[in-house]
């Protein structure tokens, strides 16, 4: 690269700074909006795994043995008995209400079958219309009667004379399962979605800023001087266009990584440097996905809404909330076009699982292809901006006849 | 003269009507020669809610592949394998001699567990001591967690049945007897209103009123901006004329309300009966409660777009915003557990009491009555908004009045 080329450049970028600081506007509302999305995901699920979920009981047996399930039930921290029904119609409505995610219903008799050993019944009625609050809360239940069980067969194998921990435990549960939860031993579901539902917000602002940045100079029609500051060499001016914003993105995003694995202690098992350098490029790659829908639309305002579009899409097929394998077979093939859906591939490999570099390795590549994507549209990004600038040169040149 | 006088009034009634009228007819003339509205309030609308849908529609995780490690190499331990592979939720992709093994094809994310059978593992049940199998899950996505744990729990509960009988037999409780000891009481599982348990039916609902909800406010901060871009006001043409802005508003209102009867209409109740999502409700319900949030986000938007100078700027800065709206609702992470302060910020966004009475009303079928809550909020909220936009609205004007005056 010439002198004259990083000279133009860096005209082209202090020019940006200047626009930018003059108009603070979008300067502030990208920072504001990083920063309140950094605050807001993060303190939202701060608990982790979600404690003491409201559920309901209807217990018309009433007996020593029901309200045994109920303390154990109360004892546990991830549910809590908040409302006490006297029938279940009752119990579900306020259910519809949405004050209780499951309902525990112990029917008339409970204890007296019990005793008679005539195998009664117990029902959970859970809301999977809260998905996570009523998968968990269901998980609990079934532990919570679980142990129930054991305590109860417990009892009936000490009145045979079966006593003692290493003799009870194994016919009480023949095999146990050993559970490892590969980087987020404590099911934290702040994990699951921060840290790349934050990166999923970083890339909506990219996008759309660097659309706006480029369209609005052809839409004010300051193309003009845009090019002549860049010396009229386009890729200069583009290159300086771009740049200061690539550095205040790769900044928020790397305060991102430090909020993550620094402030909130989330598992990082491989590399932070390797994660840092996947954020700079996911910027880049983002920026150039920017250049291309303009260069592409070349209106703003058709811009505009294909970035939107776009960048909506882009949430949905990074894959960490829907896997993309669980997708119908002609839709996975999108998942190929976004660059988060590399960076949570690379995410997975480096900070969950610790994975060797060479696994993520192709991930990188995949992003980095995305920087391509600016030259494909390069002649007819040249065109419209000299195109621009003609029209308005010619306009220029009426105004000053007219004034003269 | 008291006459005239009513004949006057009338005559001034008629002529706000018609005034409110032409503001409906204008407004909708201004969205349908913009492409780009109607790209929002039509195309958008149109699409979202068949796009999300098809996204999702397996609803759940079948076969997800795992390896599996057996170095007992026993019956029992074939069994387990064998039992493993049949769950719904779980398949044998891989069976492999070590952890070392199972590595690669992990970190290449090509299996998302690890299910490891140690050499002990038929010895133990033989010698009547507690066997222990090790799970290894991916922990990347919940799906891949929860799918795991169902497999998994299934396969060991079904595998240590008929030990569990063996051994109360050898310790003397026989027949009957240790069938009902094993098991004292049965404990059943009823889903109620979302019965796949899946990812479709527990999104979509939401994502569909978000879309309501965003698309209408995108559109109208859009409308404004271009107004004030391409006019140079700082309200708008109509209202200029004769300083009056109250026929303006509620011209406004009108035909945004009018334009996304017909939207919610479909996105709200054809939607979730063309794909076979939950669709509870009572129609008539669903109409009578989003009456106030359409009224809410309209009054909303308008507000909001009185400090929006450009066509651009909303669609620039606030596209993440859906993101937000869809957590505060609490459809995942649950109200229950939110910090008081989220819970607080959500009361301002009328999309919070909406996502949460249409999952109530739609998706579990509840009456009117029981949303009274999140009903009444939205009048609330339709309120507030109107008295503020007027507000906002006679503070404008007097600015521009008075800087055209000096």
């Amino acid at each position: 690269m010439s002198n004259s080329t990083i000279q133009q450049i860096k005209n082209v970028a202090g020019r940006e700074w200047k626009r930018m600081l003059t108009h603070p506007v979008h300067l502030l509302s990208s920072i504001g909006a990083m920063l309140f999305c950094y605050l807001f995901f993060l303190t939202l699920m701060s608990e982790g795994l979600p404690r003491q979920l409201p559920i309901g009981i209807v217990d018309n047996d009433n007996s020593s043995m029901s309200r045994t399930l109920e303390r154990n039930i109360n004892a546990s921290p991830q549910v809590e008995i908040v409302g006490k029904y006297a029938s279940f119609t009752e119990a579900r409505k306020d259910m519809q209400r949405g004050h209780i995610y499951a309902i525990i219903d112990i029917a008339p008799g409970f204890q007296s079958d019990l005793l008679a050993n005539r195998q009664p019944s117990i029902s959970f009625y859970v809301n999977d219309v809260y998905l996570v609050a009523g998968s968990l809360s269901y998980k609990d239940l079934t532990y919570i009667s679980e142990l129930m069980t054991g305590f109860i067969l417990q009892q009936s194998l000490e009145a045979k004379g079966v006593t003692g921990k290493e003799t009870l435990m194994p016919i009480l549960q023949p095999i146990a399962m050993d559970t490892h939860q590969i980087g987020n031993p404590y099911t934290n579901y702040s994990v699951y979605l921060s840290n790349v539902l934050l990166p999923g917000v970083l890339q909506m602002l990219i996008i759309m800023f660097t659309i706006y940045a480029v369209g609005v100079e052809m839409k004010q029609n300051t193309t003009h001087e845009w090019l002549l500051t860049g010396n009229n060499a386009i890729l200069s001016a583009l290159t300086g266009k771009v740049l200061p914003h690539t550095v205040l993105f790769t900044l928020l995003g790397l305060l991102g990584l430090f909020l993550l694995y620094g402030v909130m202690r989330f598992p990082m098992n491989g590399s932070i440097a390797w994660m840092s350098l996947a954020m700079f490029i996911f910027v880049m790659a983002h920026q150039a996905i920017g250049i291309f829908i303009i260069g592409l639309l070349q209106r703003l305002r058709d811009s505009i809404s294909i970035g939107m579009f776009y960048s909506l899409l882009s949430v949905s097929f990074a894959g960490f909330t829907f896997p993309i394998e669980a997708m119908p077979r002609g839709v996975q093939i999108f998942s190929w076009f976004f660059p988060i859906r590399y960076y949570f591939k690379i995410y997975v490999n480096e900070a969950l699982n610790g994975a060797d570099i060479r696994y993520s390795l192709i991930y990188f590549a995949g992003m980095l292809i995305f920087l391509l994507l600016p030259f494909l549209v390069y002649p007819r990004l040249r065109n419209t901006i000299l195109q621009h600038e003609t029209g308005s040169a010619i306009k220029n040149s009426r105004c000053n006849e007219q004034l003269q | 003269m008291n006459n005239s006088n009513k004949s006057n009034f009338f005559f001034r009634i008629l002529h706000e009507i018609r005034r409110v009228i032409y503001i409906i007819l204008d407004e909708y003339r201004i969205i349908l020669k913009d492409s780009g509205l109607v790209v929002i309030f039509f195309g958008a609308t149109l699409l979202y809610p068949l796009l999300y849908p098809s996204i999702y529609r397996n609803e759940t995780i079948r076969d997800m592949p795992i390896a599996v490690i057996d170095e007992s190499q026993s019956v029992r331990s074939r069994d387990l394998v064998r039992r493993l592979d049949a769950t719904p939720h779980l398949s044998v992709a891989y069976r492999l001699n070590n952890l070392e093994e199972a590595k690669d094809p992990f970190y290449k994310q090509k299996i998302h567990g690890v299910v490891h059978i140690p050499k002990d593992y038929s010895q133990k049940i033989h010698r009547n001591e507690q066997a222990t199998v090790s799970f290894y899950c991916d922990m990347s996505s919940f799906m891949y967690y929860r799918t795991m744990m169902l497999g998994a729990n299934l396969s060991i509960v079904e595998a240590g049945k008929d030990i569990k009988i063996e051994r109360m037999n050898a310790a003397g409780i026989t027949g009957k007897s240790a069938e009902i000891s094993a098991a004292p009481f049965h404990y059943d599982k009823k889903i109620l209103f979302n019965e796949p348990m899946g990812f479709a039916s527990f999104l979509l609902p939401v994502v569909l009123v978000v879309v309501i909800h965003q698309t209408l406010f995108f559109g109208i901060t859009m409308l404004t901006g271009t107004l004030r871009e391409e006019k140079l006001v700082t309200i708008d043409p109509q209202m200029r004329q004769k300083g009056k802005f109250f026929p303006t508003i509620i011209g406004k209102a009108l035909c945004y309300f009018s334009m996304y009867i017909v939207i919610c209409s479909y996105a709200l109740l054809a939607v979730p009966r063309i794909f076979q999502l939950p669709h509870l409700g009572d129609p008539l319900d669903i109409i009578r409660f989003f009456t106030p949030f359409l009224l809410a986000v309209i009054f909303f938007s308008m507000l909001i777009s009185v400090f929006i100078r450009n066509r651009e700027t909303s669609m620039v800065v606030f596209p993440f915003f859906s993101l937000v709206l869809l957590f505060l609702s609490g459809f995942s992470w649950p109200q229950s557990n939110m910090p008081w302060l989220w819970k607080t910020f959500g009361i301002i966004f009328p999309s919070t009491f909406g996502i949460q009475g249409y999952l109530k009303l739609n998706s579990m079928g509840a009456g009117l009555s029981q949303v009274q809550f999140e009903y009444i909020a939205l009048w609330i909220q339709a309120a507030v908004y109107f008295i503020a936009t007027i507000i906002a609205y006679r503070l404008q004007i007097r600015i521009t009045e008075n800087k055209i005056k000096s």
